[in-house]
């Protein structure tokens, strides 16, 4: 058992054969047979029957996708009943009895990883669990696709270790390499590395200067945080007006009623 | 009942009956069959329409409360009753939508059981729940005033105030955390509508539609049920309106202005046009059509304004719950139809049972002497024995109405698919002259001839036809596609072993004593042969499997004459390089003179 999983990929060593794939699919016993059915829409070609696969770019550059498991995880932090857990050794995963299938987690996820098995009428959302249940259980010593990887383009240790290696790698051979490791800092820090010879960021949504080092959960923490002030607060501002506002109508009232038996009680003496 | 009620009821019913078959559907198939969403647009129509612009709609509930009991605007009562009404109908749908939009419907009850504080759409989730718990607390007394518990009614009674002033500040928490929710997306939204005060804005855009929202249905029903406008009550909430729409639309551009954003309006790009639209029907037009307090006397000035007011704000919660992030995502969702009928089908049986409860409510409140004082609170009223409705008709012509939605049901479910919907692709959009429907059985591949060009450019014939190889037949698919054992979207590997008879059927594709890979196979074409025939006159009339090569159709269709023609310095020589010299329409110099020169069908080899 370790006591930190982090998996880093070296792009440049990636032949693209796709063993990790099939290791990944014959493990967690998914269907590989049945194509995805909004096969279009997945254009990095995870589905959820398909937790990593490999993106083909131009230039036989092969990059393999599969759940970054954040340090910071979004998803985890937005979804509704915990179905999503960060497990203290790293990896991010699910629990299908508890999702409600709402998808946030999917909407969140800044590198649009998690997937929902849109054809069943009893579905869930599904993702890359850095094989952690197994690991655990002894089953096996790393991730199905960390051992099927015929070039070792795919490694598998602490994220110290991990980083370390990325940057003696970097260090090594810097004409090789862009210098960079995508995963160190970007959205607070990723448990699965990447060092390339190409730009990486297309694996996320958009620019990658949006990605930069800002972990997601406390954009909205830092709201949510301000709940139950601003609930109370409202309360006191509201009642208060309430009572304010009663209170001179009464007096008004009173006031008038006073004036009106004031002058009823002239009336009686005259 | 008037004509235009019935008409309007029956056209409600009729939509109700739809929606309710296909949400029957969804039930039972799952949202896959019924919708367009994927996995790169997870949230679409239900929830932007429904959840979150419902929700602003309902927002009138807690600010007509806001200004008739705690500020004590006391002639704004009647209309007050009326946005509570609005309120329930608008919670509710958003709750029934919520219920079937979720992926499990049975697991609901989860956030209820499971906390995460940090989640925004864990508090949206409870407070939905608290708020129609207590307009239900404001519903009570209807009820209880038809029961013998005097004590629980009066009880009722004494805890109106209290509900209105909760219903405030769980209004104030969950309006606002309609824009937490998407305050997570910074790499999704576009950066139009992403500031960090989105919640602040939704919060006061949400009080700005529902004021909107009660002009608007107070039109409605006063228009529906014949009755006079209320041109005075409503010209007082139009002059409120005004208020929040100039603080939105000051607050929402200072905003962006702190964030050096402004720049991006004047882009002239589709963002740029949304956003101008949204600000302008949210905003600018209500402003200027309601600021003159002529003006907003005017019942259509208050039709228009109200309505224009509304769809911008609508649009606005669209927008931040999807449209705008196709740039991000680049997806090219559009709800399917059945996505749109299930909508609509929720907002008509709102509106139906919205004018249910408004035909039952009494013209004059009733005469309970000890509890008169309290009375006034009350939000509802269900007229007791003898005491004269509002509606002019409570029921109607019932079986019209059940021929209605029962005649949708039955044409929703006809209409269905039972499968799930493969959203069109630029490739079956494509369908027609340009795309090759090859395989078994028939239409199963799709080829798109016409996205192939577009994708590779002005090499794009050159890449596939006319290879100066060796017995070049045709070009494999496998040439550019390489990971056709995996399934793929362009071959299904283990569909062919099935079909053409398990592992016996290796060497069909794969040569004997070769290896079984990419390099080796067969083309596509020598099995779909006359499945890959294009369109275009040359190929149909050479079959695509004895296409020759470049080199090969030069020497045997052309050279006999042009080597006479070239030595001419007067003729112009053709472009041979560009493959339209000879695939054009008419064909030059006609099809017979080609197929006279051509050689005879030869039997196609594989190639290697």
């Amino acid at each position: 058992m370790r006591s930190s999983f982090a998996i880093l990929n070296d792009v440049t060593k990636c032949i693209g054969c796709e063993e990790c794939v099939a290791a990944c699919q014959k493990l967690h016993k998914l269907t590989p047979d049945v194509p995805p059915p909004r096969i279009e829409t997945a254009t990095d070609g995870l589905s959820s029957n398909r937790w990593t696969s490999i993106i083909r770019r131009p230039g036989g550059v092969f990059v393999k996708k599969q759940c970054r498991h954040c340090l910071e995880p979004a998803c985890v932090s937005v979804c509704p009943v915990g179905a999503l857990q960060k497990t203290p050794e790293g990896p991010v995963i699910w629990d299908g009895d508890r999702c409600i299938g709402c998808r946030y987690c999917m909407m969140t996820c800044p590198y649009g990883v998690v997937r929902f098995t849109w054809d069943l009428a009893i579905p869930s959302i599904r993702k890359c669990t850095l094989c952690y249940d197994k690991i655990r259980s002894g089953e096996i010593d790393k991730p199905a696709c960390v051992t099927a990887c015929p070039k070792e383009a795919t490694i598998f240790g602490t994220r110290e270790e991990m980083l370390a290696e990325a940057h003696r790698r970097l260090k090594a051979e810097p004409k090789k390499y862009i210098q960079h490791v995508w995963g160190e800092h970007e959205v607070g820090g990723t448990s699965v590395l990447y060092i390339s010879h190409v730009d990486l960021s297309f694996l996320g949504w958009t620019n990658p200067e949006k990605l930069s080092g800002v972990d997601l959960p406390t954009t909205t923490w830092d709201v949510l945080k301000m709940v139950p002030y601003e609930f109370l607060g409202m309360g006191a501002v509201m009642g208060s007006i309430w009572w304010v506002i009663e209170r001179r109508m009464r007096l008004q009232r009173e006031q008038s009623a006073g004036r009106l038996s004031n002058t009823d009680e002239g009336e009686d003496e005259s | 009942m008037t004509r235009r009620l019935g008409i309007f009821k029956g056209v409600l019913w009729f939509l109700f009956g739809m929606g309710a078959a296909l949400i029957g559907v969804r039930l039972l198939r799952g949202l896959g069959v019924v919708t367009a969403l994927s996995d790169v647009t997870p949230w679409g129509l239900w929830k932007g329409l429904n959840v979150f612009a419902g929700i602003a709609i309902g927002a009138g509930g807690f600010v007509l409360a806001a200004i008739a009991h705690v500020f004590h605007g006391e002639k704004y009562h009647p209309v007050a009753r009326c946005a509570v009404l609005i309120a329930l109908c608008a919670y509710s749908g958003a709750a029934i939508s919520l219920f079937y939009e979720i992926g499990m419907p049975w697991k609901i009850w989860g956030p209820i059981v499971f906390w995460n504080p940090h989640s925004p759409l864990f508090e949206v989730a409870w407070c939905v729940m608290l708020y129609l718990n207590v307009l239900l607390i404001e519903f009570a007394p209807t009820v209880l005033e038809l029961t013998h518990f005097h004590g629980l009614y009066r009880l009722a009674l004494k805890l109106q105030l209290p509900a209105v002033i909760l219903g405030i500040m769980i209004s104030t928490l969950h309006q606002s955390t309609l824009g937490t929710l998407f305050l997570i997306m910074p790499e999704r939204l576009n950066a139009l509508w992403y500031t960090p005060s989105l919640p602040e804005l939704f919060f006061v855009s949400a009080i700005a539609c529902g004021l909107a929202a009660v002009i608007f249905v107070t039109l409605l029903v006063d228009w529906l049920y014949l009755r006079p406008h209320r041109i005075e009550m409503l010209a007082g909430l139009a002059r409120y309106l005004v208020m929040v729409l100039s603080f939105y639309l000051i607050f929402r551009l200072g905003d962006m202005c702190r964030h050096g954003k402004l720049g991006l309006i004047g882009r002239g790009n589709l963002a740029s046009w949304m956003f101008f639209g949204e600000i302008l029907a949210s905003c600018l037009i209500p402003i200027l059509l309601f600021a003159a307090s002529r003006w907003r006397r005017q019942p259509w000035v208050l039709w228009i304004g109200s309505s224009l007011c509304i769809l911008g704000i609508v649009f606005n919660r669209l927008n931040a719950s999807g449209i705008a992030m196709i740039w991000a995502t680049d997806s090219h969702y559009f709800p399917a139809w059945t996505e749109f009928a299930v909508s609509f089908g929720l907002i008509s049986a709102m509106v139906l049972a919205f004018l249910w409860m408004h035909e039952h409510e009494p013209v004059r409140s009733g005469l309970f002497s000890e509890v008169q004082n309290l009375r006034r609170l009350q939000i509802f009223q269900l007229p007791r024995p003898g005491q004269p409705w509002a509606g002019d008709l409570t029921f109607g012509p019932r079986r019209t109405y059940s021929l209605l939605f029962v005649l949708a049901a039955i044409l929703g479910l006809a209409l269905t698919p039972w499968h799930p919907l493969v959203r069109s692709t630029s490739v079956q959009r494509a369908r027609g002259k340009n795309v090759l429907l090859l395989g078994y059985p028939t239409g199963t591949v799709h080829f798109p001839h016409a996205d192939h060009i577009k994708r590779l450019g002005q090499k794009a014939c050159a890449t596939c036809h006319h290879l100066h190889r060796p017995g070049d037949t045709g070009t494999p698919c496998s040439s550019c596609h390489r990971d056709m054992y995996l399934p793929t979207k362009i071959f299904h590997h283990s569909h062919h072993i099935k079909v053409l008879g398990g592992n016996s059927s290796c060497e069909q594709c794969h040569p004997a004593g070769l290896p079984a890979s990419a390099r080796s196979v067969r083309p596509c074409s020598f099995c779909h042969r006359t499945d890959m025939m294009t369109s275009n006159t040359v190929v149909t009339k050479f079959d695509s499997i004895d296409a020759p090569g470049y080199r090969k159709a030069a020497h045997t269709l052309c050279i006999a004459c042009h080597r006479k023609e070239a030595k001419n310095p007067k003729w112009k020589k053709p472009d041979l390089f560009r493959c339209a010299t000879c695939h054009r329409t008419p064909v030059p110099h006609g099809i017979e003179v080609l197929r006279s020169r051509a050689r005879p069908r030869t039997t196609p080899a594989p190639p290697m």
